[in-house]
Order: C-alpha cells, then structure tokens, then sequence
C-alpha cells in the first residue's frame, strides 16, 4: 500500500491540461497580457463553433437573382461579338450592338476585360462617350478593394463608389461611399455586417448614411436574415428597410439542371400599400438554357439561350403583360471568337 | 475646414481626375491586357470586331 506517489499537487500539474501556461519570457505586453488570453480564448471558442462563411450582403439575393429572368431579359434586336485575346490572363473585348428596342435606342458599346488572380479591369463606353468603368483589387483572399465609375459628358450623371469588403472566417463586412467628395464630405456612406449565427443562420444590418449637403445627414438601418439548408441547397433571405419595405426571397435547387426561385416584395408604408409577388424557374440543359417566370403584375416572361456550339449562341425573350395587353420580343446573337486554338493557349502565337 | 483656396483647388483636381478616367480607362485595359496577354494578339485583332 506505501506505493511511492507524487504529491498530489505536482501530479495535477502533469496531467491537467487546463493549466495555465507559465508565462516565462518578459515582454512589454505582460501588463495587458490577461486582455491577450482572454482574447485568445474568445477566438479559439468562436472557431470551435464552426460557423460557416456567410456571404456578402451584396450577394444576399444572387442566386435568387441568377434564376430570374429579369436582369437577362431585353427586347428588339442585340448582338454580342466577344473576342477573347488571351486566357491567362483574361483579356477580352466586346463590341455589343442593340436596335430596335420600344424603351431604349439603337446603341453600340465597346467593353474591355482584364483580369488576373487578384486584379479585375472592366470599362466600357458607348457611341455617345459615357463611360462604364470597375477595378476590383484583392489584396490577400480576405480583402477585396473595388471601384465603380460612371462617367458621361453630363455631370449630373456621373457617379463613382468606392469599396471595400472583408470577409472573416463566419463574418463578411463592407464599407461603402458612393459619390464621396473630398471637399466638403457629402455623399453617401454605407456599412453592412453580416454574421452567422448557426451553421443555418446568418444575420446582419446594413447602415446608410446620406448626406447631400454638409449641414444635413440622414441614416436609415436595414436588418438582413439568411437561412441555407443544410445541404446548401435552398436559401431563405429576408430584408427589412425603414421606409416599411420587406423583401423575402426563396431559391431551391431542386436538382442538378433546375432551380426555382421566388420574390416577394411587400410595401407597408402609411400612404401607401402594395405587393409583387415573382415566381421564376431555370432550367440548364447541356446546349442551353431557358429561364421562365410569372409575378403578381400580370407579367408572363420566358428567355431561352441556345448555345448551337461553344462559340455561338442564340437567344428568344419574350414578355407579355396580361394586365396593360402588351408584348416585347427580343432577339440576340452572341459570338464568342478567340484568337487562339485550345493548343495555342500556352504557346507561343505563330509567326 | 479647408479655406475656399484649398476647396478650389481640390475641385480642380476632381476634374482633372474624371476626364483623365473618363478618357484613359478603356485605353489603359487595353495597354495592359495587350503587353500582359499570353501570346500577344495583333492589334488588327484588337480593334475590329470582324478579324
């Protein structure tokens, strides 16, 4: 029974884990060390939860958005011409032509593309000078710093927003200035904050901040909610602005090639009420792709784009308005053309 | 607050700076895809939207 044992004290020192560590080296940071630990173990504990990155605010909705027709569809007549120079880099240009339209009129627009693994360029201008203008930079994979320009012979038109987003490992977050003036700070001023809460949940608000004049400024909160399966197969986002509007959208992949997605847009203001409601569908087939949709306006759209080969698609949209009895019809050619055959990528151009 | 010189100035400036993006953007893509791009294209190619 005399069995010889290590005093008990000593034998918890070998075998606790949570005992502290001794700190030994001597550093200038000893007197603030307790806010260092206790911060350190506020981020161990937050990356034993294993949340999820939750997306930007900005692409809340992007799926939603990618399987509605509405950014796609256009009417009259368009043509794409696409001519890729180079992959890698990507550097391509684009002349687009557009006539015929019942809204907009006849327009040519020259569009450049560069792009490497951390810098993106994009500009574009049209036949009558007014300039399209984007510059993303990233600066490491958590940083992204991007700028918008529009510019035009018309002063009033013009606008610029500067940029920047980071995304943490379960938190994204953005500041933006639209229209900023070094002169006098006017402008508008934007952050979001979205954070996960679950590995389902996310949730954050978006903070404007308008000044139109340097003695008048103005802020409004928006609150944003976020719920993905499990299997990240549908998303849920809900999006509550001051001024009484609540956007809910739904998207589901219900399988590899087709996907919904609704849109329910609800105005609750004193003067005024009013709701839309948008149920679209996309289907993906291996040489095309139809997108269909219908909402509470009366607004029955389709838009089917055929890819007869890889370098040549064509496209239908069409729309009719039930409610105001009309119809636009859109057709479109895109042709994707490329200096350079699949062996020619990586090699060097013929003499 | 800056004086109304430095205001000034910084408008001056302002424009400066938009009517060289406005005009310089689209031709500094194209330098930089033109110089970077693997293999170099012809400037013909460049241009017209029919070669």
């Amino acid at each position: 029974m005399a069995a010889p044992t290590i005093p008990l004290h000593e034998k918890d020192a070998l075998v606790n884990p949570y005992a502290p560590e001794p700190t030994v080296t001597s550093s200038y940071f000893n007197p603030v060390s307790p806010f260092f630990n206790a911060y350190d173990r506020f981020a161990r504990w937050r990356a034993d939860l294993g949340l999820p990155q939750p997306g930007t605010v900005e692409n809340l909705q992007k799926e939603v958005k990618g399987t509605h027709l509405s950014n796609y569809i256009f009417d009259g007549a368009r043509a794409d011409l696409t001519k890729s120079l180079s992959m890698s880099p990507l550097f391509q240009v684009t002349h687009s032509f557009a006539l015929g339209s019942q809204t907009l009129p006849a327009s040519y627009n020259f569009g450049a593309i560069f792009a490497n693994s951390s810098v993106f360029l994009q500009g574009s201008v049209d036949h009558e000078g007014s300039m399209n203008a984007r510059f993303n930079n990233g600066w490491n994979a958590n940083n992204v710093t991007k700028a918008q320009a529009q510019l035009s012979s018309n002063i009033d038109q013009s606008m610029i927003q500067l940029e920047h987003d980071y995304q943490g490992s379960d938190f994204s977050a953005n500041i933006k200035a639209i229209n900023p003036s070094p002169r006098d700070l006017t402008g508008i001023y934007v952050g979001s904050y979205l954070q996960s809460l679950t590995k389902n949940l996310a949730v954050g608000v978006e903070t404007l901040y308008q000044r139109p004049t340097p003695n008048q400024g103005e802020t409004s909160t928006s609150y944003l909610a976020k719920l993905t399966g499990s299997e990240r197969n549908w998303t849920a986002t809900a999006q509550l602005q001051p001024s009484g509007v609540l956007t809910a959208t739904y998207w589901q992949k219900l399988s590899e090639k087709v996907e919904v997605a609704a849109d329910v847009q609800v105005l609750a203001a004193p003067q005024r009420r009013d709701a839309i409601a948008t149920l679209g569908a996309k289907y993906d087939f291996r040489v095309a792709t139809f997108r269909a949709q219908v909402d509470s306006t009366g607004k029955v759209s389709a838009l089917l784009e055929q890819r007869f080969v890889p370098a040549f698609a064509f496209l239908v949209a069409g729309e009719i308005d039930h409610f105001k009895n009309s119809a636009k019809v859109g057709v479109g050619v895109m042709i994707e053309s490329s200096s350079l055959t699949p062996e020619e990528m990586g090699m060097m151009p013929p003499p | 607050m800056p004086s109304e010189d430095t205001k000034e100035r910084i408008s001056k400036v302002i424009e400066i700076g938009r009517t060289v993006l406005h005009y310089g953007y689209i031709p500094l893509i194209i330098y930089i895809g033109y110089t970077r791009s693997n293999p170099q294209p012809s400037l013909i190619k460049l241009i017209s939207p029919l070669a």
